[in-house]
């Protein structure tokens, strides 16, 4: 498997010059809600045959004015994403308009339908990259998960496209449904020799479960950190897990955030300050996470849209507690967290300090382990 | 001279980028910036009949020494042979 991934140095300086100039250099396209599988945990999703979200989705010409738009203001990277992209049978009109814009596309996908004429389409004019979400190590897993047993599909879709010179990553998102499978997950990212991005943290799916703040399908924080440990234990070296427990260690033991006591902590990331996400029908938010603030960029044009996103995005605080924690530099918090955990950006996440605890102590038991004689 | 990839030039943030598309990308994955010469020498590479027009070009624009200019374009111009875009 494909042990680091950094992030190319002139992305985060186009990123960092565009916060400070207020431009939107990357810009996230959730082209349908619709997708051919039924993961019960995802933040975004209707059948693939569902009309009445089809007949909303904005259609291709709104997709490409939007986008033209954004690169007008300086977007440079793009991802397209759902649903699952590719069930929209326009997909290419809007993927090569962007590309031929200047753009650097990537896409999100389930993988399933990366095969016959999509496949030959995606060589002809190759994406920036690929993500794909792989659901588990089996067919059984699939079928559970997914509602269809797609698994060795989609290992042969992956495959052929690294074959063919595509940069393709994995996205795992470790749920109850396919826990059981993160070795066998493991060992075909290392035989495809791609690099993976797991995470036990789920989200909850507020943006299609209305208020429901804190719900979801999802391990339990002692579950999550357990599964996300064993994962680390198969992805490092035991020197390199060990470096990284103590990494961990050093930013809680010496609390580098007390001199920010009085200070309130704004969005982190570059959600509605370099990158912003415009849904399916049309709204745009700063992260698809987020069920707000909201802007409307159809109908106010990209421009005032945008200007109206960080200004909004600028007033959100998080809670007071999570800036001044010592635990905060090992934490996954951010603004999205809160709000779907709370229904408020600027209260504590409780299931998240839970998760970080139960990680901390997951890592050091593990660390131990590897070092029986260490005191 | 020819440029033999697809690359669409553009100006972001106070930077020239090149942002490679169609099969380009299999060749070069990823953005490059362009110098304010570069930028210059880019913009001028299609119509140039060879090496000796650019290096007028720049002695036109640029208070600089012909020596100098000869090094930076053949600098420039040998980078963009080893990637194989020129």
């Amino acid at each position: 498997m494909q042990k680091k991934q950094t992030e190319p140095y002139l992305s985060t300086y186009l990123h960092s010059k565009g916060a400070k100039l207020g431009l939107p250099i990357g810009g996230n396209f959730e082209l349908t809600s619709r997708c051919n599988f039924r993961c019960p945990m995802c933040y975004v999703h209707n059948a693939e045959n569902d009309s009445e979200a089809k007949r909303r989705e904005l259609s291709a010409a709104e997709w490409i004015s939007l986008a033209k738009q954004a690169r007008d203001r300086g977007m440079v990277f793009a991802l397209l994403t759902g649903g699952e992209p590719f069930v929209r049978r326009d997909f290419f009109e809007i993927y090569h308009a962007m590309k031929e814009m200047g753009i650097l596309v990537s896409i999100n996908s389930n993988g399933s339908l990366l095969d016959g004429e999509i496949r030959e389409k995606l060589f002809e004019d190759p994406p920036f990259r690929v993500n794909v979400s792989l659901y588990g190590g089996c067919e059984e897993t699939y079928r559970s998960m997914c509602g269809q047993p797609v698994f060795e599909k989609v290992v042969d879709n992956i495959r052929t496209l690294k074959e063919r010179g595509i940069d393709v990553r994995l996205n795992l998102s470790i749920t109850p449904y396919n826990c059981h499978d993160i070795g066998k997950i493991y060992e075909i990212a290392s035989a495809l020799n791609v690099h993976v991005k797991a995470t036990a943290y789920m989200y909850p799916p507020i943006r299609v479960n209305g208020e429901q703040y804190g719900t979801g399908v999802r391990l339990s924080p002692s579950e999550a950190a357990k599964y996300m440990v064993s994962w680390d234990k198969m992805r490092f070296t035991k020197e390199e897990f060990l470096a990284r427990a103590e990494n961990m260690r050093n930013l809680c033991s010496v609390n580098t955030r007390e001199c920010a006591a009085d200070m309130e902590e704004g969005v982190s990331c570059r959600a509605g300050s370099s990158a912003f996400w415009i849904c399916w029908d049309g709204w745009m938010l700063p992260c698809g996470m987020m069920p707000g603030p909201a802007v409307d960029p159809l109908r106010d044009g990209f421009d005032a849209a945008w200007d109206e996103l960080r200004q909004k995005t600028a007033e959100i605080r998080m809670p007071h507690g999570c800036g001044t924690c010592p635990k905060r530099d090992v934490c996954p918090v951010c603004a999205a967290v809160c709000v779907t955990e709370t229904g408020a950006f600027d209260r504590t996440p409780e299931f998240v300090c839970a998760s970080t605890d139960a990680l901390l102590t997951e890592t050091e038991l593990a660390a131990k382990e590897m070092e029986p004689h260490a005191d | 001279m020819q440029i033999k990839k697809e690359f669409v030039r553009r100006d972001v943030a106070g930077e020239t980028i090149l942002v490679p598309f169609g099969k380009t990308i299999y060749d070069a994955n990823g953005l490059f910036v362009l110098s304010e010469l570069g930028a210059f020498l880019w913009d001028r590479i299609p119509d140039a009949e060879n090496e000796e027009t650019l290096v007028r070009a720049v002695l036109e624009e640029y208070e600089v020494d012909e020596a100098t200019a000869r090094a930076d374009i053949a600098e420039f111009l040998g980078k963009l042979r080893e990637m194989g875009i020129l």
